[in-house]
């Protein structure tokens, strides 16, 4: 694990991937299928990292695009949606036969446990047992024997499954609001946000706007990367685009289409990939084209009406110990009969 | 009086019934998802729903695209997450019905959702297991809505257990006793399994299904209730529920692909005009 204590971690996601990413590493989305950190994805493809191992609970586009990229060899996943139909040869198809990327194939909660055991600093943590004669059970991939295992349960002198606990190189997070510490403050579907956070060592945190430390201090249950893990923050308005994100824009399901159209060949992913991230230097310059090609009108739809949280109420008595003039009405005294009272006790010490 | 109604309008509905009052039921995207909702407008107003996502409550106003879009994110009781939904409520026995999709099934309910063909040289790669093996674990009932789905006599890769061999394999595997699967619906008809021996059965055929060509689809001697019934269509208003709630999912995959491309082009040719017009 690791500490990061600086008060202000902002920077750009050149930056931070640069400085905090290393060929080879492991990695963990903290969304999943919602909120999704595809700016971030996007730049770590501009990257030109490569032979990453990615823990993902479910995919929609980026295990497509990370895999066509080269910049993932390795994949750990549950579910990859399939808007192209079953019928289509995917980038992830291709690469599985094709040898150039194992996978490991977990359920939702088996993987999720690897990560809440990481999380915890366990070495590995019970799943549910009933499950165990399934073939995502059976069959290792590369992880080979360290993924599942089985103990008697000391109280019920039962055969217990359990799955091994994982600790990430880093995580990879999109979130709602965050303090330029990081503390990055997310609602809506929570999915696994608070278990792959924490069980990675570092977390590299885009948010669609940076606000002062009372704001999150004012609602601090929403907060679910604390600062102290995190080590870059990034503002980025529209950074899930075209996922979703709560209090901001809906799901783009037709540029979506547009993309998965052209998952079906290396040619047309390569061209759709060239437009969209290559030729692409920031999210700022995403929207821009996004507005000239599917016009502004099509972006615009897309935003969120307001619909806030009655707010939570922290508030309590306020009670001072000392009021204004100085006095304390518990002890029913002013400053000077409260030194006057410890000196006569015999509580005040000389040197 | 004639009823018309699309093929996956009467999945839904059948699906609908298989939801009782104060049931909690996890739900995914797509057909089951309208199921759901009109279970809750019409017997079953008080149901829950909850999804794989830790959303419990929810009330969407129209049909998500996925378990966690923004239709499905707004208004919902109790906001938990993923881990929870498995462990807190599954594992407790407080989800009473699950709905799951199907890429193969056997005779006694077990799915893949994961490969056709050997996994290691792969025909087809599905979406996965997703939530799918431990809510059919631990859901008292699970609901299989099949629509591109096949029946076979052994799984390319096993999932999502079911019965496992039949009898009470499944509950000596430590799934609890008395949860499995319950219904299987197809385009064809609605399935059911045998209370002792859960080997599956075809309970009812829907209007104009040739009962001999369900039976080809079957890789095994399908056995067929004593009790065949045609299966019962949805009324007037049931239709009207899931027309205004899911137009989507009325029209069905294809009309959907066909629309939604129509729909990109003309937004497409519409941006290039205000383009050219800009210059």
């Amino acid at each position: 694990m690791e500490k990061y204590m600086n008060p202000d971690k902002r920077t750009s996601m050149a930056e931070a991937i640069n400085q905090y990413v290393n060929d080879g590493e492991s990695f963990v989305y903290a969304n999943c299928l919602t909120g999704m950190p595809l700016a971030l994805t996007h730049e770590l493809i501009r990257s030109g990292k490569k032979n990453l191992t990615l823990f993902h609970q479910c995919g929609i586009e980026e295990i497509d695009l990370l895999t066509e990229a080269r910049v993932i060899n390795r994949l750990v996943t549950a579910y990859n949606f399939r808007l192209g139909g079953k019928r289509t040869v995917s980038p992830l198809d291709r690469a599985l036969k094709e040898q150039y990327l194992q996978i490991e194939e977990m359920s939702n909660l088996t993987l999720l446990s690897m990560m809440k055991a990481g999380a915890m600093g366990y070495s590995f943590m019970p799943v549910l047992s009933g499950i165990r004669m399934t073939d995502f059970v059976k069959r290792n991939g590369f992880l080979g024997k360290q993924r599942f295992g089985e103990v008697i349960d000391p109280f019920t002198s039962q055969k217990q499954l359990v799955v091994k606990g994982y600790n990430p190189d880093f995580a990879l997070m999109h979130v709602q609001r965050a303090d330029k510490a990081g503390n990055g403050q997310l609602w809506g579907a929570m999915f696994n946000s608070k278990w792959a956070a924490l069980a990675a060592k570092k977390i590299i945190l885009t948010c669609e706007k940076i606000v002062d430390e009372e704001v999150i201090k004012s609602s601090p249950h929403l907060t679910i990367a604390p600062g102290y893990k995190v080590c870059a923050v990034i503002e980025c308005p529209w950074g899930a685009h075209p996922s979703e994100l709560a209090g901001h824009y809906d799901n783009d399901f037709p540029f979506r289409a547009l993309l998965f159209a052209s998952l079906g060949s290396p040619a047309s992913i390569k061209t759709w990939m060239d437009e969209w991230i290559y030729g692409i230097k920031s999210r700022d310059e995403y929207i821009k084209h996004y507005s000239e090609k599917l016009g502004s009108e099509s972006l615009n739809s897309l935003r969120a009406k307001s619909s806030p949280s009655v707010p939570a109420d922290y508030g309590n008595a306020f009670s001072l110990d000392w009021d204004a003039k100085g006095y304390n009405c518990n002890l029913d005294m002013n400053m000077a009969q409260f030194i006057k009272f410890l000196d006569e006790k015999g509580a005040l010490l000389e040197n | 009086m004639t009823i018309k109604y699309t093929k996956d309008e009467l999945i839904v509905y059948c699906a609908s019934l298989e939801i009782k009052d104060g049931e909690m039921v996890v739900i995914g995207q797509g057909i089951p998802m309208a199921a759901g909702v009109l279970a809750r407008k019409m017997h079953a107003p008080n149901s829950v729903i909850i999804t794989e996502a830790g959303i419990v409550g929810l009330e969407p106003f129209k049909v998500p695209l996925h378990i966690a879009d923004m239709s499905a994110t707004h208004g919902y009781t109790y906001g938990c997450d993923m881990m929870d939904a498995f462990t807190c409520i599954a594992n407790h026995g407080y989800a009473d019905v699950a709905f799951l999709g199907v890429g193969q099934m056997d005779k006694y309910g077990n799915v893949n959702s994961s490969y056709i063909g050997d996994p290691d040289h792969f025909e087809i790669r599905m979406m996965g297991a997703g939530g799918a093996p431990e809510f059919a674990g631990y859901s008292m009932r699970t609901v299989f809505t099949m629509s591109g789905g096949q029946f076979v006599n052994k799984l390319d890769y096993f999932t999502s257990p079911g019965y496992l061999e039949g009898g009470d394999s499944r509950y000596k595997a430590g799934m609890p006793v008395g949860s499995g699967p319950s219904v299987v619906i197809t385009p064809d008809g609605v399935f059911k399994f045998d209370a002792v021996t859960k080997e599956i059965y075809l309970s009812s055929i829907h209007p104009g299904v040739d009962l001999e060509n369900i039976k080809t689809k079957v890789p095994w001697k399908l056995k067929v209730s004593n009790n065949l019934v045609t299966t019962k269509l949805p009324s007037e208003e049931a239709l009207q529920i899931i027309r205004n709630f899911a137009p989507s999912i009325t029209m069905g995959r294809k009309l959907q692909i066909e629309c939604n491309v129509n729909r990109i082009f003309k937004m497409l040719a519409k941006a290039s005009e205000q383009n050219k017009n800009k210059i």
